[in-house]
């Protein structure tokens, strides 16, 4: 469904991506972890379009995004929740769905279906739908976040952070809404720095150092691994990255 | 002052208000779109009235000099965003705000050498009988100038509320890069926002024309009090621009009967200063000051 070939990206001369494959199988969740700075969102930013590759090859159900803007990598269902939601604050949630739905305005299924369909998700976001965004608790505005690129469809959805600044019991309750969106069959990649609640809800893991992969493999498996242990769990001190170096 | 002549001082008040209005409301959306400061907004409202006056020289019906000087500033500031502002945009905007500036220069050369030195008159949309209002007078053109104001910021707000486009264009004030992220096209956002403020500086140029002649250089100052208004009522909200422009044409016309019309213009910088002073998010307070 994705492919990603040598892609390498940065930001002017700064090179953060080295050279990254990577393919992303239909129904699949991948999860990215690693420490602040390995390159996470920046990929997710590169896979996008907010961030130009300067290398390699980026293919979306068999079509290269290189050519397309932003906009155009949106409306084909490639659809990102920005690091720390990035909501409209002043609009409304019910606008900041609308938007979501901007790219589908004139095709895709109708809005008010769409609505009733995330408000079926979220029912929290139905009883505040004439309030501004802005003034939602963290948990509700991570909902909204997830809620309104759902409006647009997708057949991927990027996460970025979703669990940053919330109580864990609204990650659960977030994760477990994911979940069921998977069970439907939307594919995921999936951003974070909580290694355990990511590992759990992913079928493979990636772990990301220095712009690199440094380890790959079956969700289960990482999350025995003890290396991710010592690092991601603090069941070892974090000492020892040297292990951690790209093979 | 008696009741009579405050009356007549509130009357004009309203009136220029209006035209510092919708000036600010040019600043206002050009600002909200791009975080710029479009110096050429008055001598964008100073060609809307040349235009105008050029097309009724030529013959044409009024209400036609009026759609046809609204669609040429359009064009013109369109113009502007393509030649001026966009090729600047990795340079950051304090050199697409210092470029608006050149463009202010060039509008008023450029008007100066089509029109010439003298200041030119338009006749008022429905003669200039003045109406007795409570022992003041109004003349008819001041109803034209309020009752189209009220009808533009009444379609504005209709359209930043209820259409999908003029959510789009808040969203995009509010944060870009998570616009961009929806689909929506920031290019497409910031011409659209360059245009709507042409528009409406062009029609608060025709409009005023016929109560106060228009002149290649009227631009520079109809700007600076668009821009003090918008100040006044926090630059970045559109409903603070409009109280902000009545505000100061209000307090300018009274200033005018109490002080002397020679302070005229010095009352609005007053008030500009007295803002950023005192109360620098302006009266109403900012939506969007600073960007995070």
């Amino acid at each position: 469904m994705l492919k990603l070939h040598e892609v390498r990206a940065g930001y002017g001369r700064i090179e953060v991506l080295h050279g990254l494959d990577l393919t992303v199988r239909p129904g699949e969740v991948v999860t990215i972890i690693g420490a602040n700075g390995a390159g996470k969102s920046t990929l997710l930013k590169t896979i996008s379009g907010l961030v130009k590759p300067s290398g390699g090859s980026i293919e979306f159900a068999g079509e290269s995004l290189a050519s397309l803007g932003v906009e155009g990598i949106v409306s084909r269902g490639l659809v990102q929740i920005p690091e720390g939601r990035q909501l409209f604050g002043p609009l409304s949630v019910e606008e900041n769905l609308e938007l979501g739905a901007y790219v589908r305005r004139r095709r895709g299924r109708p809005l008010g279906e769409k609505l009733a369909w995330v408000y079926s998700l979220f029912p929290r976001l139905q009883e505040r739908r004439r309030q501004q965004a802005g003034t939602l608790s963290g948990g509700e505005q991570q909902m909204l976040a997830i809620a309104r690129a759902l409006m647009a469809e997708p057949s991927l959805l990027l996460l970025d952070e979703p669990s940053m600044g919330l109580a864990p019991i609204v990650v659960r309750d977030i994760f477990a809404t994911l979940r069921d969106l998977n069970r439907e069959g939307l594919t995921m990649i999936l951003v974070e720095q909580d290694a355990r609640i990511a590992l759990s809800l992913a079928h493979r893991g990636i772990v990301m150092e220095r712009g690199r992969f440094a380890l790959e493999g079956e969700a289960r498996t990482l999350l025995e691994d003890p290396e991710v242990q010592a690092i991601y769990f603090g069941q070892r001190k974090a000492g020892n990255v040297r292990a951690m170096e790209p093979r | 002052m008696n009741f009579e002549q405050f009356l007549q001082y509130i009357f004009s008040g309203i009136t220029n208000g209006s035209i510092y209005a919708l000036t600010a409301l040019g600043f206002t959306l050009v600002f909200n779109a791009t975080q710029i400061i479009n110096f050429s907004q008055g001598q964008m409202v100073m060609l809307g009235g040349m235009t105008a006056i050029a097309f009724h020289g030529a013959g044409v019906p009024l209400w036609a000099c009026f759609l046809g000087a609204v669609i040429v500033v359009v064009v013109i500031s369109m113009g502007l965003e393509h030649v001026a502002v966009r090729p600047l945009l990795s340079k950051g905007v304090l050199a697409q705000i210092i470029a608006t500036v050149g463009a202010s220069f060039v509008f008023e050369t450029a008007a100066m050498i089509i029109w010439g030195r003298q200041a030119l008159a338009l006749p008022a949309f429905s003669g200039e009988r003045p109406i007795g209002v409570a022992g003041a007078t109004v003349v008819p053109q001041t109803l034209w100038v309020v009752g189209l104001t009220v009808v533009i910021v009444v379609a504005l707000q209709i359209f930043y509320r209820r259409s999908l486009f003029g959510k789009a264009v808040r969203a995009c004030a509010v944060n870009p890069s998570a616009a961009r992220l929806q689909g929506i096209s920031y290019r497409k956002v910031v011409l659209f926002s360059f245009a709507l403020s042409g528009a409406i500086s062009a029609a608060a140029g025709v409009m005023i024309t016929p109560i106060s002649f228009m002149s290649y250089s009227s631009g520079a100052l109809l700007g600076l009090k668009g821009f003090a208004a918008a100040t006044l009522g926090g630059l970045g909200n559109p409903v603070g621009a409009v109280a902000g422009g009545f505000v100061l044409g209000i307090v300018e016309a009274l200033g005018v009967g109490v002080v002397s019309a020679g302070y005229k213009d010095a009352i609005a910088f007053v008030i500009l200063l007295l803002v950023l002073f005192i109360r620098p998010v302006g009266l109403l307070g900012a939506r969007v000051v600073t960007r995070q």
